[in-house]
Formats: C-alpha cells, sequence, structure tokens
C-alpha cells in the first residue's frame, strides 16, 4: 500500500494535489482559529458562497472565474466590515443574509449559465488533479501572506481576537487587522475554491479551529495545533481517497469531523472543566 | 499652564431621532476622580464614550489641551486608559490572565515591537499590588467576575495613562469584591495621581477618594459639583425619580430608599 502510495507521487498531477491539499490545510486552518475565536462561523460560509457566485458570473461573462470570485470575495468583505461596524445589527445576522443573497445570486448564474455547468460545479467539489502550475503559484502566495500576518501582528492579533474595543483603547489599529483578516479570508477562499472546492472550504474554516479550542490555553499553540489538524485532515483524507478510492472532498471532512471528535472527546480542557464543577459544594473556589 | 485635562463644550450625541447627549459641557482638572452617575438611559456610557474615542458627536472636545474629534491618534489614545464593564469571554478562549494584562501595553510597544521581560514584570507587579498575583497563570476565562475586573483596571493600569475611564466596573459583582474594586481604584488614584472619570449608578459604591459628582438625567447635565453637596435626598431623588433619603454614619454618608 505505501509502495502504491510512493508511485502515485512520481506523478506531477497527484505531487500538485498534494501540495495543494497541504496549502489549503495550513491557510483554512489558520483562518479557522479567527473564525472560531471571534464566533463568526458563518463567515467561511459567506466568503465560500461570495467566491462562488463571483466565479459564476465570471463564467457567465467570460472572465477568469478566480479573478472574478476574488473580487466578489472583496466586494463581500468591504460591505460586511463596514456593515458590522456602524450597524446595530450584530454580525452573525449580516452574514446570515449575505450568505444566502449570495448563494441566490450563485444559483440564478448557475440557472443561465447553459453551457459549461460541469465547470460550474467544480467549484463545489473542487477539482484537484487537473491543477496548474500556476494554481499552485497563487496559493502558495496567499498563504504566505496569510502566515507573515499571523507572525507579524500575532500580539495586535491576539488583543483583536480578545476585545475590539480594548484594542482600540490601546492604541492597535484594531479596524485595520479586522480589514486585513476580511481582506485574507476572501484571498484564501476564492483561491482555494477552484481546487479544493467550496465544501472543504466551509469544514476547514471552523473544524480545526475548533479543534484548537478543545486542546490548549496557549494562542501560539491553538494556531499550531489548528494548522496541524487542518494539514492531518487533508493529507489523511487524500489518502484514504486514493487507497479506498472515495472522493476526496468527502474523505478531508469527514477526517477533519473524526479529529474534532477525537480532541472533543480527550479534550484536557473540558475534563478540567468538568472535574471543577463536581468540586463546586466541596470547597469554595471563587478566589 | 495646565488647566483642564478634559474640556467638553455643547457636546451633542444624536442617535436617529433623539438625544443621547443634549449639549454638555464639563471641565476636568488634573488628578481629579469624578463620578459620572445617573440612572439608566441617561447618556453616562455615551459620555464616557465621547472621551475615550469610540463614539461620534458634535461640539467640543479638548484633551490635553488639544482639540479632537472621535478620531484619534495612537499618543492619544496610549494616554487614556479604558475599563469596560464586565464583558462576557468563553472559558475556553486562549488567553492567560498575565497575558491580557500584558495587551495594555502593546499599544505603546508599537509594531513589530513583542513584550518582553520588563512588560512581563510590570505586568507581575501590577498583579501582585491588586493582590492576584497567583492568578497569573490561569485562564482568563476561568476567573471570577471580580477577578476579571481587576485584570481590566491592570490592563489599563500598564498602559500607563494619564486619564482613565471606567464604565461601571463593578456592575454585576458581589458587594464585598465591589468594595475592593474601588478601594484599589482610589489606591491608584492617589499613588499614580491619575485623572479619573468612573460611570455608574450605585452611589454607596463610590471610590473613597472621589470628589466630584456630575449628575447626568437624560443627556443632561442636572449637577456638577462637590460629591457631598450632590449626595442630598432632594437632588437625588430628582435624579432617579424615586423617593431617596441619605444619613451619615461613621462619617460617611449613605443614601437608602424604601
Amino acid at each position: 500500500m505505501t509502495e502504491q502510495l510512493v508511485d502515485a507521487l512520481a506523478y506531477l498531477p497527484i505531487q500538485r494535489a498534494a501540495l495543494a491539499c497541504v496549502l489549503c490545510g495550513v491557510s483554512c486552518s489558520l483562518l479557522s482559529v479567527f473564525v472560531v475565536l471571534m464566533k463568526m462561523p458563518l463567515m467561511g460560509v459567506s466568503m465560500s458562497h461570495a467566491a462562488f457566485a463571483g466565479a459564476v458570473l465570471g463564467m457567465l461573462l467570460d472572465i477568469n472565474p478566480a479573478l472574478s470570485g476574488f473580487v466578489m470575495c472583496l466586494l463581500a468583505a468591504g460591505v460586511l466590515g463596514p456593515l458590522s461596524d456602524h450597524t446595530d445589527m450584530a454580525p452573525e445576522n449580516v452574514l446570515g443574509i449575505m450568505f444566502s443573497f449570495l448563494m441566490g445570486l450563485a444559483f440564478l448564474g448557475l440557472g443561465i449559465l447553459t453551457r459549461t455547468k460541469a465547470n460550474a460545479l467544480n467549484l463545489m467539489w473542487g477539482s484537484m488533479l487537473s491543477l496548474s502550475g500556476s494554481d499552485i503559484a497563487v496559493l502558495t502566495f496567499v498563504t504566505s501572506l496569510l502566515v507573515l500576518f499571523v507572525l507579524l501582528f500575532f500580539k495586535e492579533i491576539r488583543l483583536v481576537l480578545f476585545h475590539r474595543r480594548l484594542a482600540t483603547a490601546s492604541g492597535v489599529p484594531a479596524r485595520a487587522i479586522y480589514y486585513a483578516l476580511l481582506f485574507l479570508t476572501g484571498a484564501v477562499v476564492s483561491s482555494n475554491l477552484a481546487t479544493v472546492g467550496g465544501l472543504l472550504i466551509f469544514a476547514l474554516l471552523v473544524q480545526p479551529g475548533a479543534t484548537a479550542l478543545q486542546l490548549t490555553y496557549n494562542l501560539k499553540h491553538f494556531f499550531i495545533i489548528s494548522a496541524a489538524s487542518g494539514v492531518g485532515a487533508c493529507v489523511s483524507g487524500l489518502i484514504i481517497s486514493y487507497i479506498f478510492n472515495l472522493p476526496s472532498g468527502a474523505a478531508v471532512v469527514l477526517m477533519a469531523t473524526i479529529i474534532f471528535a477525537a480532541a472533543y472527546i480527550f479534550s484536557p480542557k473540558r475534563m478540567a472543566a468538568k472535574l471543577k464543577k463536581g468540586s463546586i459544594y466541596h470547597e469554595d473556589d471563587r478566589r | 499652564m495646565d488647566r483642564y485635562i478634559i474640556e467638553l463644550e455643547g457636546i451633542t450625541v444624536r442617535k436617529g431621532r433623539g438625544l443621547l447627549l443634549d449639549n454638555i459641557s464639563l471641565s476636568v482638572p488634573r488628578s481629579e476622580c469624578v463620578g459620572i452617575i445617573g440612572p439608566n438611559g441617561a447618556g453616562k456610557t455615551t459620555l464616557l464614550n465621547v472621551i475615550a474615542g469610540f463614539e461620534r458627536f458634535t461640539g467640543r472636545l479638548s484633551l490635553f489641551e488639544r482639540r479632537e474629534s472621535w478620531k484619534r491618534d495612537r499618543a492619544t489614545r496610549l494616554r487614556i486608559g479604558y475599563v469596560p464593564q464586565l464583558f462576557q469571554i468563553d472559558p475556553a478562549f486562549p488567553i492567560l490572565a498575565s497575558e491580557a494584562v500584558i495587551t495594555g501595553s502593546i499599544g505603546r510597544l508599537g509594531l513589530f515591537n513583542s513584550p518582553g521581560r520588563q512588560e512581563r514584570e510590570r505586568a507581575m507587579q501590577l498583579m501582585e499590588m491588586m493582590r492576584m498575583a497567583h492568578l497569573a497563570d490561569r485562564p482568563l476565562g476561568q476567573l471570577s467576575g471580580g477577578e476579571r475586573q481587576k485584570v481590566s483596571l491592570a490592563r489599563a493600569i500598564i498602559q500607563k495613562p494619564d486619564i482613565l475611564l471606567m464604565d461601571e466596573p463593578t456592575a454585576n459583582l458581589d458587594i464585598a469584591v465591589q468594595k475592593e474594586v474601588m478601594d484599589l481604584v482610589s489606591e491608584i488614584h492617589r499613588q499614580q495621581g491619575l485623572t479619573i472619570l468612573l460611570v455608574t449608578h450605585d452611589f454607596n459604591m463610590l471610590p473613597p477618594s472621589m470628589s466630584r459628582a456630575v449628575l447626568l438625567y437624560r443627556g443632561k447635565t442636572i449637577f456638577d459639583g462637590d460629591m457631598d453637596t450632590a449626595m442630598s435626598g432632594e437632588i437625588l431623588s430628582r435624579l432617579f425619580q424615586y423617593p431617596l433619603e441619605t444619613f451619615d454614619r461613621n462619617g460617611k454618608r449613605f443614601v437608602s430608599y424604601d
């Protein structure tokens, strides 16, 4: 079986698929830290539908779908940022409305699109085995940009995630960090859309962060665990799908869920909280 | 000449058709500890937010004898410490109490500089002063409300501000913890000579060093002066639209109600 895998890795399309998988795992799971800690699980769904709608419109208008998807993501970020900043609406509601609007737009485009429906459906499931060198280059660039962002602004990110208003009060450009984050989410989602597909993106924008939340109180470790579990899900899912001849996207999503479930069951944080709850009647642990 | 560190003239804040603040004027000299007191919906928090730079307004606001809008540069923000009302935090959120305190210093460090030994030591000093050094390595979300408010206070102080703004810092805390927090505020006020504005509706739980009261009612100032004068049954009854009486015990004035 290992021999089979090693043999497979000799082929360029498989090499590219493996590389894209790792890059997608890293970029989506780093973003999932923000999605989970800012409690915006709908952000991933909204962004991937923006990218999807943009790509479908791009196909209709004969524009490069990756580019039009990215533009649509930026538009969505540009609407989402100020709306959640200035209105009395909770960001969750804004996201909910945007998500359904964009889905409607995407399906409208899909309905009009007659020629290349198969191409559009690829956006849902991805097309891992037909990636070009430039696909990989874009993914590499976007992933490095995100990694750089996290490394350079780690302390600012910590405070913005903790409390945006306190960040502003302490002289941290909280709004700039937040908008940069929205921009990077758009870039990651739209560049991954054509490769791994929208379905996988939702899963990877929430599950790795939720996995890390079970395991650590240290934000550095949080990012690392999240990235590791995301890459782990991608790689193991891909291997399983290859061996058992299963759809790769589904295998990756299911692996991510299994990893999350394992983290939840064995969560030291949850166990500690449980023990504490049990002891509340025996001693005063308020101080 | 050092006149007023905070000066408001004709400050008005609108929301929709209503007025949250209606032509408020207020001058605060350096090192004064001022209570902003009033019933719910009086505009206390809005007033604090105008000074903190979280709220758009019309009128004239000067801080450190410089005219300011609701947008602030970093240097001005750094000179204003802010302690919000007790807020919810996910018990699983990945931040330790000492890390939360240190976040107060990162604006001062600027981009690309990480907090180092100096910031960690300062955070520990502050936590010792507030008698919570033993909590340094505990996840913030697992601390009690009072402990989290003390972390918030330490976080604001590590920023080395000249002005400290506090928005109902003791709301939802039990009495012993309220007293502890208010005594700490007084201690910090005396030690560091900070200018403090504290929003509250609880006139029986004020920092001992608070000398001045600004009473707000429906967006208007109805009294501005000595704390002792403000603490009269007549004025407070009018403010809260409820019959209140005051009595003195052990040299302190208390407010009571039926």
